[in-house]
């Protein structure tokens, strides 16, 4: 027993590090990292790097990653990035610490190739393997003494900083209210450029003590991430000792709990990723009377930051050309394509049919939900087994997959929305980690990697085993969806999402639902999730688990808000692109350097610096550049090596773009728009201080 | 005796150890014009805070006709005809002008519940009556020209009458105005208090106006109430407010005498 309660007090400790880093920038910038288990990540392979590989000592290179490595790569993304990103919109802040997400260890891969492969040979803070010694009648080995001892410094300095020295001081100010400790004069751009040095700190910190116990493996470090996420809404995203205490217990309960689990089954497997989601749970219930602080915090926020209008859409006829070029073109694709790429189209309007659920939560509804790939798999699996099992007619099956993933997106939400949307994102995945785990995991789903097969129907005497067929039937349901979103965008709905979107508390006054919008909202993303998903598996022919996989959906956002998170056309390319990257990498590399160079000559045309000769030149010199780079990438043999990069820049995309909810291609459009009604709005600005 | 159409009584509120209201009560009767004045800091926005349901006081209660709000929602309160403008603007950047109007008005019709109808394609079909209002309401605040525009572009001076056009196209019974007029000029101004007095004799509407220009309040409001430190130190026709030492000492005292 005893052992087991050492072992939670270490783990726990390897949690409570992360998760006070967690809100310790949480707090003083009003950003949840998503990426902190990816920071994690990155530290604890900069360190294997450093240590195993490089051949550097144990304490040289514990200095360099956690003390050097880690708060100058804080600092860089601070300047960079965070610091934006505390005025921006909650669903700009949570796309662009999701799209670090999944930049950071798609770059760390590419860095640092060995890391592809999962390792168990790393040390911790203590050569390997470990020495045992006993103390009190308990073996302890050193790596766990050293965990310890990490937590204990951690702790006496986090709290002799905050409470003892003028350095605390200022920041409790700064976290209390940045407005009026600016005004008092303290630089709160050092305070919370410090904090996420720390925080990064910490993160590796607890990176490198965590890898020799559960091995350096990208899963494990979002499993560190959730973990975390649970431990500070004990804490309740603020309070640094009650987040310590929600992580050690966490850490306990795990420890534990092994001494009484079974060892082998679902339970057992299962029980660890549960932990956080109950947590999270029975800590989101408890807090449901928050409701009235949150709206002071709204009241008292800073100001809200300027938004770009969405521009004029065109009327009248001009408004059928888009979307006719759009069918025309996506139903002659069997005219003009073979067999082969038929079926890889195919899987992409699946894919398309299956993002349109982001468009709706998190394009419409500015909700940060991560858990919809895994309403998706649920729609794919229970239409799977639905048809296998009882043997109801597959198209049935597919609309009560997606029928039954509806009720289970809607507790989700439920429990979570009122509080408010970052305990949605928080509550969503917890949720996906748990359903992965618990679930999908199990043997009668996972199969051995087979999953459950998923056949496509015959009806009206149309057999959609052929391929052109089934290809057919997937662009109908596509433009369908896409028309009836479209329907509702430009209705009385498509205002009310428009108002929440901007202000939560002027709706709420105008005597807009809130919470009730949202769940609508919410309920609808998760049918077309289901859907998505059964079709996606009807595609491939099978659902399986590694479909389904919590990272592949955060891969998703990234590649969706890349490509236009609020528009259809951005889902579509975003679900085409998608499915194409396996079979031709070097053709989306391609596409991805030309819209790049485009991109910047446009940008260079709108702030008219290409009339200028040095934006002249560089515009000629980018296009000249872009030439060579494109046909570079035509010529070369893309191995194994590049399979990350695109990965790595959709996640970067999600940054930059994440203002932009047109995506790429229209925003790089609108910004022609968009100077003129700025031009024009200036104009008015001075005819009525003229008036005046 | 009736019961008046807005009331709290007795609001607490605490921020931490501060104290943002202190046993402040409010009374606002159908169609009467109640003014709310007090240095920064006094307590004001908090009050519309409460009133409009944002927020909960620690206690005293809130009535509309009577019947108990206090932890109602906003919404509920927006449906029972309290509406409300912000001080710091709170508009829906992507919408056009004309849109918050009509968004308002649809609200009031319950067409924000209209999902599926909005579905099939029916949703844009504007309501009966709301192109007469929302053109009326656009012309009475002068919004005509800005009418498409959307409303991140707006300076603050027109954004603030956006505000009142979205808070009046509800068809509201009272109308919570913070500070409607910071950032207008003072033809603007006069035209908005012209326009509030015309509204409110035609339809009947209350408003509370929490106002830095007193002598708007002054010449506009029926009964004011005058805040310090979340205390009430008056509270009366203009004629007493004008005549109170308290006020004079604590606020008043500073501008210059009335004509």
């Amino acid at each position: 027993m005893s052992a087991f309660i050492l072992s939670g007090l270490v783990i726990g400790s390897i949690y409570a590090i992360s998760a006070l880093g967690l809100v310790l920038t949480y707090t003083s910038s009003r950003v949840l990292n998503f990426a902190h288990g990816a920071l994690a990540y990155f530290a604890a392979v900069f360190y294997y790097w450093l240590n195993n590989q490089q051949g550097w000592s144990i304490p040289a290179a514990a200095i360099v990653t956690i003390l050097v490595m880690c708060p100058a790569l804080g600092l860089f993304l601070w300047a960079i990035l965070f610091r934006r990103l505390t005025h921006a919109p909650s669903e700009v802040r949570f796309v662009s610490t999701v799209g670090l997400w999944v930049a950071l260890p798609a770059l760390t891969k590419i860095l640092f190739p060995f890391s592809k492969t999962e390792t168990f040979d790393a040390q911790g803070l203590v050569k390997s393997p470990p020495d045992i010694f006993n103390v009190l009648g308990i073996n302890v080995n050193e790596n766990q003494a050293a965990v310890l001892i990490s937590a204990v410094i951690v702790v006496v300095t986090l709290t002799i900083v905050l409470r003892a020295t003028p350095i605390g001081l200022t920041t409790r100010a700064t976290v209390d209210s940045p407005r009026t400790a600016r005004i008092s004069g303290i630089n709160t751009s050092a305070i919370t450029a410090g904090s996420w040095m720390a925080g990064t700190a910490l993160a590796g910190f607890a990176g490198v003590l965590l890898t020799p116990i559960l091995g350096l493996s990208e899963i494990q470090f979002t499993f560190l991430l959730v973990v975390s996420l649970a431990a500070a809404v004990i804490g309740r995203l603020t309070s640094l000792p009650l987040t310590f205490a929600g992580a050690m217990a966490i850490g306990l309960i795990q420890g534990i709990s092994v001494d009484f689990l079974p060892d082998e089954g679902v339970l057992a497997r299962g029980f660890r990723p549960s932990l956080p989601f109950v947590a999270m749970l029975i800590a989101l219930l408890a807090y449901q009377g928050l409701r009235r602080e949150r709206f002071e915090v709204d009241l008292r926020a800073g100001p809200a930051e300027e938004r770009a209008p969405v521009p004029e859409r065109w009327r009248g006829w001009r408004a059928a050309i888009g979307p006719l070029t759009l069918c025309i073109i996506l139903l002659s694709v069997p005219l003009w394509l073979d067999d082969f790429w038929v079926g890889v189209v195919s899987q992409g309007i699946a894919l398309a049919i299956l993002y349109l659920t982001f468009t709706l939560v998190i394009g419409e509804g500015g909700m940060l939900s991560l858990c919809q790939i895994t309403l998706a798999g649920i729609g794919a699996f229970s239409a799977a087994r639905l048809a296998a099992e009882s043997g109801v007619p597959v198209g049935v099956a597919l609309l009560a997959g997606a029928a039954i993933a509806v009720p289970i997106g809607l507790v989700v939400a439920l429990i979570s929305l009122r509080l408010g949307d970052i305990y949605l994102a928080l509550a969503t995945l917890a949720f996906a980690l748990l359903v992965e785990n618990l679930v999908f995991a199990r043997s009668d789903f996972e199969n051995f990697g087979a999953g459950v097969a998923l056949a496509r129907p015959v009806f009206l005497g149309i057999d959609f085993n052929d391929r052109t067929n089934f290809y057919l039937l997937l662009v109908a349901v596509f433009l369908l969806s896409a028309l009836l979103i479209a329907t509702l965008r430009r209705a009385t709905s498509g205002m009310v999402f428009a108002a929440l979107r901007s202000s939560e508390t002027a709706s709420a006054t105008t005597g807009i639902g809130v919470v009730r919008t949202k769940l609508i909202l919410f309920a609808a993303s998760s049918f077309i999730a289901g859907l998505g998903g059964g079709l996606l598996a009807m595609t491939i022919g099978r659902a399986t688990t590694t479909t389904f996989n919590l990272l592949v959906g955060v891969v998703w956002i990234a590649i969706v808000v890349t490509w236009g998170v609020r528009s259809v056309v951005g889902a579509l390319l975003a679900g085409i692109i998608f499915a194409v990257i396996p079979q031709q990498l070097s053709l989306i590399l391609v596409l991805i350097a030309v819209m790049i160079v485009a991109g910047l000559i446009v940008r260079l045309i709108i702030t008219k610096s290409i009339r200028t000769p040095i934006g002249a030149i560089s515009g000629v010199m980018l296009l000249i550049g872009g030439i060579f780079i494109v046909r570079w990438l035509l010529d070369i043999e893309v191995s194994e090596s590049w399979v990350d990069v695109p990965t790595m820049l959709f996640g970067l995309g999600a940054i930059g773009l994440a203002r932009e909810p047109q995506g790429l291609v229209a925003d790089t459009i609108n910004r022609f728009r968009l100077r003129r009604i700025r031009t024009e709005a200036r104009l008015l600005n001075t005819q009525s201080q003229v008036g005046t | 005796m009736r019961n008046p159409l807005l009331s709290a009584e007795s609001i607490t509120v605490h921020f931490g150890g501060v104290v943002a209201l202190d046993r402040v009560s409010l009374a606002v009767d159908e169609g009467s014009f109640v003014g709310l004045v007090g240095p920064n800091g006094a307590g004001k926005t908090t009050m519309f805070g409460v009133l409009s349901g944002l927020i909960r006081p620690n206690s005293g209660k809130v009535a509309i006709d009577g019947v108990v709000v206090t932890r109602s929602t906003p919404q509920r309160r927006a449906k029972l005809g309290v509406s409300r403008t912000f001080q710091r603007l709170e508009l829906f950047g992507e919408l056009t002008v004309r849109e918050h109007l009509v968004l308002a008005y649809r609200v009031r019709q319950r067409r924000d519940r209209s999902f599926f109808r909005d579905l099939v394609g029916l949703g844009n079909r504007p309501s009966p009556g709301e192109d007469a209002v929302v053109d009326e309401l656009l012309r009475l605040l002068t919004l005509r020209d800005v009418a498409n525009r959307p409303a991140v572009l707006l300076p603050l001076g027109t954004g603030r009458l956006v505000e009142v056009g979205r808070a009046l196209a509800g068809s509201p019974r009272v109308v919570l105005l913070d500070e409607p007029t910071s950032g207008l000029g003072s033809d603007e101004t006069e035209r908005l208090a012209a326009t509030l007095q015309s509204i409110r004799a035609e339809h009947n509407v209350a408003f509370v106006l929490v106002e830095h220009d007193v002598d708007l309040v002054l010449s506009l409001a029926d009964t004011i109430t005058v805040l310090d430190f979340g205390q009430i130190i008056a509270q009366g026709t203009p004629e007493d407010i004008r005549a109170s030492r308290e006020v004079q000492e604590a606020y008043l005292g500073v501008i210059t005498e009335p004509n």
